[in-house]
């Protein structure tokens, strides 16, 4: 069976893509979503959860990440096999179809390059655009990527050779060539878990030593850290841009999973479910950034799985249920647990090792 | 002795409010300087002029022989001038330890390449760590090394304040009311040690006091603002006797 990406979290497709229950499925599907929720979450920590930068605007460069892996797939699929046609023609797509399984060695190292690529790209994106907000205060930051990611989705909406609403299609899977469609979304899910276990090394690590510890100093008190002098403005975009490279690998990672975009795929409200994913696991700790992708992937991919044999009618969507659901577990988690439920840890660097040496004797 | 510190007729306004107007002071190397005067005259403005927090209006700020107005106060810092603050600014999530340790500026550690990397700035960091741990215990604190900032009491958390800024070893610390709610006997202790790094590490102090009596035992010279003008200076001894200053006390 042919995983699809269904529902709210995929707000590009409808829901009469539905396919049968199956639970071999639903596990590679939710934890494919799962682990790239859990790369944007971290990316989100980074900022918001040890920095102190609130940014609204996670889904701009996720968007970037996957279209940049879509026209880079595909304008060197049409190249190679000489097709002249626009990327989102019905030609393209039929070329892409055919040709998509025939090298296996290009479709995984244009999904290597995809991801490397978007990595710099948004890395710079992020940087550029969100540098010249830095020195004017914080929330100026989150409004500005806010309406950044608008202005991108608007745009790609009325930009043809992007394919306007209707977005980039047939994008060959990096494992195409393998037959069984349910071992190649399996394949692909294993290696998306193992990016994101990746990442999440590279976070601790990062977080984990001086350079995290005046991220949250900055996070506390930006103008002590000034004081303590801390380039404050440069280490801002210097954590901006990795942010942004994580998410922007996230974006490639979804691509290809899905191997179709839309504009509408990034509507600003998957960047607060990336926020309630940080809220709901604990802000400044990336296990709890993962636990929150966890739980809400889980939630929203079982509902979009099991509503439709609830039998109710049309006016209850998977989405509403899946509001409430998140709704209330925020709610719960804030009254009960204010800090997340991994609330946020003191640094783990040597530091602490003389420490507790000096109060053992 | 060269100056070390000198500011030069500097005028900071905010609207109407002349909070300096025209001040010069001068502070040489390896000297222990206080920064007297009345609520609102001007103190902590002249402060935040030298250390780059505020552009002046007018005047020059020296530092090394090297013209610092206008200067960040990220780059002012590196330059050799710590300060601290009157309200102290500590990093509530960072442990005391931690809060003393993030002064030194640098650290390889702080660096977005290397950072991910442990070996290339463990040594560094124990050695800054037995430094920071040192520091706090001749202060009294070493029972707190692992504390939040939020379980110290206030005295404790302005003593921070100095101690972290004596682990980044500056050339001159500025220091805005270090004794303010500090026990009599420990806000002595505090002004020893620093006439023993002065001693001892030819180090320069620059001190906003507003206990006289404690500060009066400790420094070379006072200057006196009043109204954000200088208003009288002298070895501590003569300023206490000066009518002007008595009357800026005492009459308001």
């Amino acid at each position: 069976m042919e995983a699809y990406p269904i529902g709210s979290l995929n707000p590009g497709r409808g829901d009469e893509d539905m396919v049968e229950f199956n639970v071999l499925g639903f596990l590679i599907d939710w934890s494919t979503f799962f682990a790239i929720y859990a790369i944007l979450a971290i990316s989100l920590n980074l900022e918001i959860g040890y920095t102190g930068m609130a940014n609204f605007g996670k889904v701009a460069f996720y968007a970037i990440g996957a279209y940049l892996s879509a026209v880079l797939t595909i304008v060197t699929f049409l190249t190679i096999f000489g097709v002249s046609a626009p990327l989102y023609s019905v030609d393209a797509v039929i070329a892409l179809g055919k040709h998509g399984a025939e090298l296996p060695w290009l479709n995984i190292g244009l999904f290597i390059l995809s991801i490397i690529l978007s990595a710099i790209v948004t890395g710079v994106v992020g940087y550029l655009v969100t540098y010249p907000t830095l020195r004017v205060g914080p929330a100026f930051l989150g409004i500005t990527i806010l309406s950044f990611g608008e202005m991108l989705r608007f745009f790609l909406r009325n930009y043809e050779p992007l394919g306007s609403t209707y977005g980039l299609f047939g994008v060959p899977h990096p494992f195409q060539w393998v037959p069984d469609p349910t071992v190649r979304t399996g394949i692909y899910a294993l290696i998306v878990l193992g990016i994101m276990f990746g990442v999440y090394l590279y976070a601790e690590r990062l977080v984990n030593s001086p350079f995290g510890r005046v991220l949250r100093a900055i996070k506390d008190d930006e103008v002590a850290a000034l004081c303590l002098g801390k380039h404050v403005p440069r280490i801002k975009a210097t954590v901006l841009f990795i942010g942004s490279a994580i998410a922007g690998v996230a974006g490639a990672l979804y691509l290809f999973y899905l191997g179709s975009v839309n504009p509408d795929m990034f509507i600003p409200r998957v960047t607060f479910d990336i926020w309630a994913m940080v809220i709901l696991g604990g802000m400044g700790n990336n296990k709890g950034a993962i636990a929150g992708a966890a739980i809400i992937t889980f939630v929203d991919r079982a509902l979009t799985f099991i509503t439709p044999s609830l039998g109710l009618t049309a006016y209850i969507t998977p989405d509403y249920i899946r509001w409430m659901t998140v709704g209330l577990l925020i709610v719960l988690v804030l009254l009960f647990k204010p800090g997340g439920l991994i609330p946020e840890k003191p640094i783990k660097t040597p530091a602490l090792e003389v420490a507790n040496k000096i109060e053992e004797g | 002795m060269p100056e070390l510190l000198e500011t030069v007729d500097v005028a900071k306004y905010f609207g109407g409010v002349r909070a300096l107007d025209g001040v010069s002071i001068k502070v040489k190397e390896g000297s222990v300087i206080g920064l007297i005067g009345p609520n609102g005259s001007g103190k902590t403005t002249l402060f935040n002029v030298i250390t780059g927090f505020y552009v002046p209006e007018r005047g020059e700020v020296w530092f090394n022989n090297e013209q610092i107005d206008g200067l960040n106060p990220n780059e002012v810092y590196l330059k050799g001038l710590v300060r601290t603050f009157q309200i102290p600014r500590l990093f509530p999530s960072l442990t005391v330890l931690e809060n003393v340790i993030i002064t030194p500026p640098y650290q390889i550690g702080e660096r977005v390449l290397d950072a991910p990397f442990k070996k290339r700035w463990e040594k560094q960091e124990i050695d800054l760590a037995k430094k920071a741990v040192e520091l706090l215990r001749r202060f009294g604190m070493g029972k707190y090394i692992k504390s939040k900032i939020s379980e110290l009491s206030a005295a404790h958390i302005k003593m921070l304040e100095t101690i972290r800024g004596l682990l980044a070893s500056p050339k001159i610390l500025l220091l805005d009311e270090p004794a303010a709610g500090v026990a009599y006997t420990t806000a002595k202790e505090l002004f020893e040690y620093i006439l023993r790094l002065r001693s001892e590490q030819g180090l320069t102090f620059l001190i906003i006091e507003h206990r006289l009596e404690v500060l009066m035992d400790y420094v070379d010279y006072v200057y006196v603002l009043h109204n954000g003008r200088l208003l009288s200076e002298g070895k501590p001894e003569e300023v206490v006797q000066d009518p002007k200053v008595i009357e800026a006390y005492l009459g308001g």
